[in-house]
């Protein structure tokens, strides 16, 4: 293998991106894209969830109960707690109407507290062993699961901060709060949003589809315009073509990851506590093997139209079985077998853990050592396939 | 196996300056009389090279696709210094023929020989130069690019490429467009484009599959002299065409018809043997006679 000959494909392919502004708008925008359009989407907060609020609580009266001798409006004070900025509350008063604008699709929930829900809730503390719990309605409409586990986290909030209040006022001080929730985090905090979370998988699918696409259309059109014959005829050897792509294609994963990082973090501060530099060499390696894919689905398109069929068959598995949205935990246990055999699920995995969790190569060496073989095998057989003659 | 070649020779005329050209074999002195002033005068071929090097062989070279047979045992063998025409109707087995000597194929059976070297063999390659019959040329680069970067595969320096780059351009008179992309181009300046690239390496064995198709002719005129002058410099140039009228340019042809070489030769004899005035008349007249 000669550099110089090397080098003279990654330098034709460069400046072949250079003139062509589609292909290169393709290669910087998309994962600009995504991860404006996800990190605006899911990356923030959920916020301004349209919520009934129906308020029947009659309380207890000044006077009436030797615990809370000035009275007590606990669904008032829970409203009062109500997260403002997460749900935009509109007071009704007649259940089924607020029930009927949940099921017209114009509330998202209705919550719902019964006339005596201080009531209940006074003689549950009071009676040690809690005789009924006192109980808040949450009508929900649950089509969308983001949006009722913010309501329902909302709701649960706003109790708890009500309860420390009256804790403060219970005159009483043996009686105990059944639920304190403590949440506690290994990694990341509870400043870690979906974004911080999303952003290391975007960076990675948009290398796999980018290189993958863009090696397809290349070598397809190679083949086409008859360019590979005379690559084949001249004293160039496949390894030298495979490789010399390969490096063209190292410098735009590399343009193209910077441009994403400096992109997330400035436009959503997201957090990275890893080896940048691990991080960019993971990436490095699913090009690699993503490019010997391209080329090995290449021989499989007879045009360009053909090669375009190859997205769904790429896109799919890898947004639903790599872990790129949800945790592979979450896909049904028959197909998280399928997943080992999809290479982006170890880029993720990999970068996830540099990013997020800090890791270094000791801990995510079998993620690196799957796609170092996937980069083999896939880089090999392509310079097979491309000695192949008919 | 005597073999006769045919060089072509450009001279001026010592009185008129009328520029003559004069076709003779390697060592021979030929006479020649000027057209427009009636001069006698003598041109002298030299012998440049060794007219019997043998540089292809080609020995029962057979190409099958499933039941077809696109090439049927062929048999040729092409000297130093030749222009040798493949001339057949489209279908008839040039490109195949093409294909298998740069060994982009392999043949169904038969075996090849280029430079004493028995296909497949690599170290060849620096010295042949391959036009194919696409425009095998890089769109989305511009032309100085695609020349580079044929020249550099070729191990050219910057030094040599640059130098060659400029003689290329003005051969297929593509100077002004050197900065242009090949898209921007029309097909005949992709197609002159192609030929360049082939030859910027300077390569000894060129093979040149349809280098004519949408060629102007007074460029086409230019490309047949640029071939002849090749030859002289020792270049062996193997060229497939279906116009019948520019392979009197030709050392020697081939004539091909489904796969098969059905005729042999010097055009003028190819000529004079059936008693055609043209190559198309050859080649009607042998296609008559050897239809079964
Ligand atoms: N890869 C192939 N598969 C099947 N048939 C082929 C293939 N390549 C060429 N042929 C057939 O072989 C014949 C000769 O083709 P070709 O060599 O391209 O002819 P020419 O260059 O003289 O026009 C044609 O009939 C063509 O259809
Ligand atoms: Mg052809």
């Amino acid at each position: 293998m000669r550099l110089r000959r090397t080098l003279a494909f990654s330098r034709r392919a460069l400046l072949q991106f250079r003139h062509d502004r589609r292909t290169l708008a393709f290669v910087l925008i998309m994962p600009l894209l995504m991860i404006l359009i996800f990190g605006y989407t899911f990356g923030g907060d959920v916020k301004n969830v349209s919520v009934e609020i129906v308020n029947q609580d009659a309380g207890i009266q000044e006077g009436s109960s030797p615990l809370l001798p000035q009275g007590l409006h606990l669904g008032e004070m829970v409203i009062k707690n109500l997260d403002e900025q997460a749900l935009s509350l509109h007071e009704n008063t007649n259940v089924t109407n607020a029930r009927q604008t949940v099921h017209d699709g114009h509330a998202w929930a209705a919550v719902i507290f019964p006339a005596n829900f201080t009531q209940e809730f006074l003689s549950s503390i009071s009676s040690q062993q809690g005789t009924i719990p006192a109980k808040i309605e949450i009508y929900l409409d649950a089509s969308n699961p983001t949006i009722s586990a913010e309501v329902i986290k909302a709701v649960t909030q706003s109790i708890q901060a009500t309860l420390k209040e009256i804790t403060a006022d219970l005159n009483k001080t043996q009686v105990e709060i059944p639920i304190t929730i403590d949440p506690s985090y290994e990694y990341g905090g509870s400043e870690t949003r979906f974004i911080d979370y999303f952003a290391p998988g975007v960076i990675s699918f948009a290398i796999m589809m980018v290189t993958t696409m863009i090696t397809i259309i290349l070598f397809v059109n190679e083949r086409r315009n008859g360019t590979l014959q005379r690559l084949l005829v001249s004293p160039a050897s496949e390894s030298e073509i495979v490789v010399g792509y390969a490096l063209a294609f190292a410098v735009i994963g590399m343009c193209q990851s910077i441009v994403v990082l400096v992109a997330a973090i400035l436009l959503f501060n997201i957090t990275i506590v890893g080896d940048i530099l691990l991080a960019l060499i993971v990436i490095l390696l699913l090009a690699f093997g993503h490019q010997g894919l391209g080329i090995l689905l290449s021989a499989g398109a007879k045009n360009e139209m053909q090669a375009v069929q190859f997205i769904p068959l790429i896109i799919f598995p890898s947004i639903l079985l790599a872990g790129l949205f949800w945790p592979i935990e979450s896909i049904p246990s028959y197909l998280q077998p399928l997943s080992y055999i999809i290479p982006l699920r170890y880029g993720i995995d990999a970068e996830r853990s540099i990013m997020l969790r800090g890791w270094g190569i000791g801990e995510i060496w079998v993620d690196i050592l799957v796609l170092i073989l996937f980069a083999l095998l896939t880089l090999s057989a392509s310079v097979v396939l491309l000695k192949k003659k008919n | 196996m005597k073999v006769s070649l045919l060089l072509q020779k450009q001279v001026s005329c010592p009185t008129c300056k009328t520029v003559i050209t004069c076709t003779g074999s390697p060592g021979e002195i030929v006479k020649v009389t000027c057209p427009s002033c009636g001069l006698l005068g003598k041109v002298s071929f030299e012998p440049t090279f060794d007219a019997l090097t043998k540089i292809v062989e080609i020995q029962h070279l057979t190409k099958t696709f499933g039941k077809f047979t696109a090439v049927d045992d062929l048999d040729l063998t092409i000297y130093k210094g030749e222009i040798y025409g493949l001339l057949g109707p489209n279908g008839s087995g040039k490109t195949t023929i093409i294909r298998m000597l740069c060994d982009l194929l392999k043949p169904t059976s038969g075996s090849t020989k280029i430079f004493g070297h028995t296909l497949p063999c690599t170290s060849n390659k620096k010295h042949i130069g391959y036009m194919p019959q696409d425009t095998a040329i890089y769109l989305d680069n511009t032309v100085h690019e695609n020349l580079a970067f044929f020249g550099s595969i070729y191990g050219m320096t910057r030094e040599q490429l640059e130098a060659k780059e400029q003689e290329m351009l003005k051969f297929v008179n593509l100077q002004d467009w050197r900065s242009s992309l090949v898209s921007t181009l029309s097909g005949g300046m992709k197609h002159r484009l192609s030929l360049a690239c082939a030859l910027i390496h300077e390569p000894s064995l060129v093979f040149l599959d349809e280098p004519t198709v949408g060629v102007d002719p007074e460029l086409r005129a230019a490309f047949w002299g640029y071939f002849g002058s090749m030859t002289q410099k020792g270049i062996t140039v193997i060229i497939t065409t279906h116009y019948m009228d520019e392979a009197d340019h030709c050392s020697r042809v081939g004539l091909l018809r489904q796969g098969r070489l059905i005729a042999d030769g010097r055009p003028s004899d190819l000529k004079k043997r059936t008693g055609t005035t043209s190559l198309e008349g050859a080649f009607l007249f042998l296609a008559g006679r050897k239809k079964p």
